[in-house]
């Protein structure tokens, strides 16, 4: 734990020259003009975590691309502006980069909502809004500038009830956090679990900053559940799950791949274990795009890579293919990304984007059990349900 | 003389302690009444009973054959009832001038219709020429009453009350109290504090007022100025009713001797006067 | 019934942990008759100090402990002497703000020094629970209750029987002649910010273990259920505060039971509402002796305002007009319309909190009600923006009056609970109530603002709009001012009773400033949910409305153009030096504690 204190302090101090220096970017010279890509993320406030695990995850694919000369002769380079995701600032963002001739495209924001905010202000104005961590389903309708790669909760959320329907479960009890994510994932999964035959006995949505969850836990236990599904991020899933073994409820819990992070384990302490998740991103998978990846960042960086390292990684490489095939012009990658067949991802093997919905089909799960502290891929073996 | 003002068995408990014990007096039109007593008699919790900013536990006020003793305090002063305070409360960040305008709240037809907040609110902002001459109206009046006052106050219409020195902030409360055109006039120690000079002055002031036949209800401490102005004296103590006659037949009075004598030196009294 | 016990138990131990927060507010109150708002940053850091100890030092639970208490105890001490003790005599509500501002800085900080990221605080105690129907208690459990309730039996025996407990007990009832009769007033008030400190930090500490979780964003949510605890059990009494933390616990188990767990909140904050208005010193908080001099309800600092020639102030306004020709970048622009917005806000807040005297910590919640009104009448019901965004504004005006009266006879600090009360229930009403509201999934594609066919999308347009509308309210505000009506504000601000002795009604009055400053802030409310698109229940927050607060103080209480300014310079500025964002609340803070200690009149004085 000490390693992480330490290591926070100097992100501290880095950021704080980072934040005192001009808006980052990624210092890469060599050959041509470069090319601009305007990122608008959280360098700081309560989601500073995800944009810096953004910055590795496109450091390491900037690397890779412009050592190799870049596209045709020209270096990428991003150009991070901090949104802290808030919607009051990614409007503000939007408006710089739509009116600076040097950003080709746009990446970001981290959340949907933020994104959504400044949606129509790219759109309006013809750039690229490519909205890689926004799965709400929604957030591609806001016009045909606006992608994304991520996956979408409709996609996502069957997934998981699928999962819970193969491990044995019937009468499901749901706890999700009451935001727009959580509850649009909540309605995915119920209807996704009602489809696969199985019964929602109870739901139960619980604000953000909630720790205490005993006397929900017994509304839960009074509907006499199989499983305990746990729509939640990874603090307020480890919360949840303690308090569980803690009241005495012996039920399995399944919860969606945002709990997947060393974070989930280390809050949870020994109630992790048995928590069943699933994720399109695991390192341990041999498929040689993750091997490369995983190889790499462990290299550079020294730690495992996350699902946000890998798709920020992902959405590099997607965008220097995209140069490579259609050029540097805004309307040019708008179009692009519509005929751009299987790009090499992290995430999804071979990216193709189905251009009524402007998002990547068929991402892969890994299903999941946490093992003596440690995530590992399931088994087969099905919980003797109680 | 038909009386203007009636309190008949007012009481009012604070605790353990009667403030104020089944109190009967009465003012007539154009009189001059004073209360007096040593301190904790009840005499200003009277006047917040009789200018509705306490309740009593019992007992009726009547104003002009009406009882008032329930209604709020606005809807007192409305009436016609004035006072001000033991320790003076002037608007402290409003200005002289202001001062004494809100003192005309009440008069300000015009601008506060019956109609209600929004049509007060429309009005304020539009203001029509029916507003505007109301305005300038009590405006004037608000001068002549300051000018009553000399040059203590004039000179500093625009001001900030606080920045006034006591005895003019105490005058500005009498000033304000003026602007509202009461029928009923009630002071409480308007010269607490003040050296002679300024008391004499403040006397020569409630003197005129007197004579212009407002009916006023005083109390005071200063008890040779209490002989002076009054009609009729009563004398509260324990929140009793001790003595109640013409000026000479109260002064004279061994109740009201042995009830000043009595306590002036002895350790302090249960503060029965909470409220301002 | 089984479940029934288990909700009481669990009502009764989630009231366990609310407790030993409330017992350290209610010390404090009851001595330095404050509200102190950084006690919940205090338990943060009493968290992350044991933290730091136990994966350090490796200390033993009893020895984390006494850490965390003598640490917080020094910071205690250290806030009493440098933020609070300098505000002796100033009004009433001046230490409330300072404490506000502070726990903007302490937050920040633990968050800048120790990441937003939460960390695990494993607890070194025996694995064995005691069932109690069909839950069950553990050790943790006992071991709060046990830090709790003796923490108040001794506090309540030091008070009632100790020298030292006489002498703050007199403290608190009158500071000057304690002092005259020889307590050492300054030694006294340190003291009791220790201890309280003290015992706020290791409630930090106990509950991170309780929880296994620390993380710097603890502290307002504690802050809160601590301080309804406090005002139900009865503000400045210390077993008052258990009792109120239990019934508080009780109250959101059984809401929970009743409804389910989306309630909870709701159910909380209706609660502190209910006994503000019916029972405002509490279940033991007896009669408090009635103030002699008028207890304002709002910050003003006796001041002249600068006297700006209407030409300056007209001078100013073309010049912002004319500024888009001279400085097209969209994106400063949009940081201006930002301000613009704010601006309104801040209008209101001022004509309210200085003008009237009524403090307001929950004025986004008018924001949010003239934000969901206009984008519902918009998305749902197909209504025009030029007649909705207006009418959401008459709408937030009605309902914005309409929630806040109860709040219209309280005093002081007790304003403060009630407004930040009800920003807070307006938001989890939005929350809750998904068929009308759409809930936590916000209310989307919400359509640009539009004049008949034209829609006012580009950056100028809508920068001349937003501008148009702030100045249309400035002036219709200083109209206002300037006449009766504005007078009788501002009497009635400086004494209630007696501007209600010369006739006003003063909850009539109230509720004039507060229907036309709702106006403002709903037509801004308005104007940025069509900005935004998409608006959800966390659109406009409670930091939100402390920052209108901050801007209204920097402009000067009850000043019109201090307002615009206070706006442009908390808003505007940190926007187009993008360098400080992470700062920006840290910044707050340190501007809102510099200006109650240095310039409480702000930069343009009050009116």
């Amino acid at each position: 734990m000490s390693g992480s204190w330490i290591s926070s302090r100097r992100a501290f101090v880095a950021g704080l020259l980072a934040a005192v220096a001009a808006p980052s970017v990624s210092a890469k010279a060599a050959g041509g003009e470069q090319i601009l890509l305007g990122v608008s993320g959280p360098l700081t406030g309560p989601n500073a975590q995800y944009g810096a695990q953004w910055k590795k995850g496109f450091d390491l694919a900037l690397d890779e691309i412009n050592g190799k000369g870049g596209v045709k002769g020209r270096p990428l380079q991003y150009q991070f502006e901090d949104s802290q995701a808030d919607p009051r600032q990614t409007v503000a963002i939007a408006q710089k980069f739509v009116s600076d001739p040097k950003i080709v495209v746009e990446l970001g924001d981290f959340s949907s909502t933020a994104s959504m905010a400044a949606s129509s202000i790219y759109q309006r104005a013809g750039l690229v809004q490519f909205g890689f961590t926004n799965s709400h389903p929604n957030f591609t309708k806001g016009g045909d500038y606006i992608w994304s790669s991520s996956v979408s909760q409709a996609d996502e959320t069957p997934r998981l009830a699928k999962y819970t329907t193969e491990l044995g479960f019937k009468k499901l009890a749901v706890l999700y956090l009451n935001t727009d994510w959580g509850r649009t994932s909540q309605t995915l999964f119920s209807n996704a679990a009602k489809s696969f035959g199985a019964e929602v006995v109870a739901a139960e949505g619980y604000q953000p900053d909630e720790k205490d969850f005993r006397s929900t836990l017994v509304r839960v236990r009074d509907a006499n559940p199989d499983v305990i599904v746990l729509i939640s991020y990874y603090a307020d899933g480890a919360l949840i799950a303690r308090q569980i073994r803690s009241v005495g409820l012996k039920t399995p819990i399944v919860a969606n791949g945002s709990v997947y992070s060393p974070k989930f384990i280390e809050l949870a302490g020994d109630a992790a274990n048995g928590v069943y998740t699933e994720t399109n991103f695991f390192p341990g998978e041999p498929r040689p795009e993750v091997q490369n990846f995983v190889t790499k960042f462990r290299a550079r960086y020294n730690e495992d890579p996350d699902t946000f390292n890998a798709v920020a990684y992902d959405t590099i490489v997607l965008m220097a293919q995209v140069f490579d095939q259609f050029g540097t012009d805004r309307t040019a990658i708008r179009d692009g990304l519509a005929k751009i067949k299987d790009v090499p991802s992290v995430i999804f093997g071979k990216a193709t984007f189905d251009p009524e919905t402007r998002r990547v089909a068929g991402a892969r799960a890994v299903y999941l059990v946490v093992k003596d502290g440690k995530f590992a891929p399931w088994d087969g073996v099905k919980p003797t349900v109680n | 003389m038909a009386a203007l003002c009636q309190v008949r068995g007012l009481t009012r408990r604070f605790g353990g302690v009667t403030a104020v014990d089944a109190l009967d007096f009465e003012i007539a039109q154009g009189e001059f009444v004073s209360l007096i007593g040593p301190n904790g008699a009840g005499k200003t919790t009277t006047f917040n009973l009789m200018s509705g900013l306490d309740r009593a536990d019992s007992g009726e006020v009547l104003f002009d054959g009406r009882r008032i003793e329930r209604l709020a305090a606005e809807r007192i002063a409305a009436l016609g009832v004035a006072r001000t305070f033991q320790h003076g409360r002037v608007f402290g960040n409003l200005s002289v001038l202001d001062n004494v305008l809100i003192g005309a709240h009440t008069r300000l037809r015009a601008t506060r219709p019956w109609a209600g907040p929004v049509a007060e609110l429309a009005l304020a902002l539009w203001r029509p020429r029916s507003v505007r001459e109301d305005y300038a109206a009590r405006e004037s009046e608000a001068r002549a009453i300051v000018a009553r006052f000399g040059d203590r106050l004039t000179p500093r219409l625009d001001h900030p009350a606080h920045s006034l020195s006591y005895a003019n902030r105490r005058r500005l409360e009498i000033a304000r109290a003026l602007a509202l055109k009461p029928r009923l006039l009630l002071l409480d120690e308007p010269t607490a504090g003040m050296n002679p000079t300024e008391t004499a002055e403040m006397e020569a002031l409630i003197g005129e007022l007197k004579r212009e036949g407002l009916t006023i209800l005083l109390i005071e401490h200063k008890l040779d100025m209490v002989m002076r102005l009054s009609d009729r004296v009563y004398v509260l103590d324990d929140g009793k009713r001790i003595a109640a006659g013409p000026p000479d037949e109260v002064r004279n009075d061994p109740a009201v001797i042995e009830a000043y004598l009595g306590h002036s030196g002895v350790g302090r009294r249960p503060q029965a006067e909470a409220a301002e | 019934m089984n479940s029934f016990i288990d909700y009481t138990v669990n009502g009764l131990v989630i009231g366990n942990v609310y407790a030993l927060l409330a017992v350290g507010l209610a010390l404090i109150f009851g001595v330095a008759n404050l509200i102190n708002f950084a006690h919940g940053s205090v338990y943060t850091i009493g968290a992350y100090v044991g933290w730091a100890a136990i994966t350090f030092l490796h200390t033993p639970l009893a020895v984390t402990i006494l850490i965390v208490a003598l640490a917080c105890g020094a910071l205690g001490a250290a806030i009493e002497r440098v933020a609070l003790r300098p505000l002796q005599g100033r009004a009433r509500i001046a230490p409330l703000l300072a404490t506000i501002g502070l726990s903007f800085v302490l937050d920040q900080l633990v968050q800048l020094i120790a990441s937003p990221n939460p960390r695990a605080l494993p607890v070194d105690l025996p694995d064995w629970r005691i069932s109690i129907g069909g839950g069950s208690v553990g050790p943790m459990d006992i071991l709060i209750a046990g830090v709790g309730l003796s923490s108040a039996a001794l506090l309540y025996g030091f008070l009632r029987f100790t020298k030292l407990g006489y002498a703050v007990r007199a403290t608190a009832q009158d500071r000057d002649a304690a002092r005259q009769m020889g307590v050492n007033v300054d030694g006294v008030n340190s003291a009791v910010f220790a201890i309280a400190s003290a015992l706020g930090g290791v409630s930090g500490l106990l509950v991170g273990m309780y929880y296994n979780h620390i993380d710097p964003a603890m502290s307002f949510q504690a802050t809160l259920k601590g301080v309804v605890a406090v005002v139900i059990g009865g503000v400045g009494n210390v077993p008052g505060a258990i009792v109120g933390s239990l019934l508080l616990g009780l109250t959101e188990s059984y809401g929970i039971a009743l409804f389910g767990t989306t309630y909870r909140n709701l159910f909380a904050f209706a609660l502190l509402i209910l006994f503000l208005v019916v029972l405002p010193n509490g279940l033991f908080g007896g009669r408090r002796a009635v103030e002699a001099e008028p207890m304002t309800g709002t910050f003003i600092a006796p001041s002249r305002a600068l006297r700006v020639p209407p030409s300056v102030v007209a001078a100013l306004a073309v010049g912002a007009f004319a500024l888009p020709f001279a400085l097209p970048a969209p994106y400063m622009l949009q940081v201006l319309t930002n301000s613009w917005l704010a601006g309104l806000l801040a209008l209101s807040l001022t004509l309210v909190a200085g003008a009237a005297g009524q403090m307001s910590f929950g004025h986004a919640g008018l924001l949010a009600i003239g934000g969901y009104a206009s984008a519902l009448l918009a998305t749902d019901y197909g209504v025009t923006p030029l007649v909705s965004v207006p009418v959401a504004g008459v709408v937030t005006s009605l309902l914005g009056t309409a929630l806040v009266f109860p709040a219209f006879r309280l005093r002081g600090h007790y304003i403060a609970i009630a407004t930040l009360a009800i920003g807070e229930i307006v938001s989890l009403v939005i929350l809750n109530w998904e068929s009308f509201t759409h809930g936590a999934m916000g209310v989307t594609g919400i359509p640009p603002l539009s004049a008949l066919s034209y829609a006012v999308t580009s950056a100028r347009a809508v920068y001349w709009l937003t501008l148009a509308a702030l100045v249309a309210f400035a002036l219709l505000q200083a109209r206002l001012s300037s006449s009766h009506i504005g007078r009788t504000l501002r009497a009635l601000r400086d004494d209630e009773i007696a501007a209600r002795s010369h006739g006003v009604n003063v909850t009539r009055y109230k509720a004039l400033a507060f229907g036309f400053a709702g106006f403002g802030a709903g037509v801004s409310g308005a104007i940025s949910a069509h900005l935004f698109s998409y608006l959800n229940n966390q659109t406009f927050d409670s930091q939100l409305s402390l920052l209108a607060v901050t801007m209204a103080i920097l402009g000067g209480m009850g000043n019109i153009l201090g307002a615009v300014v206070g706006a442009v310079a908390l808003v505007g500025l940190p926007e187009a030096f993008r360098f400080a964002a992470e700062y920006r609340i840290l910044i707050y803070g340190v501007v809102l504690l510099a200006l109650v200690r240095f310039r409480p009149q702000g930069l343009l004085g009050t009116v």
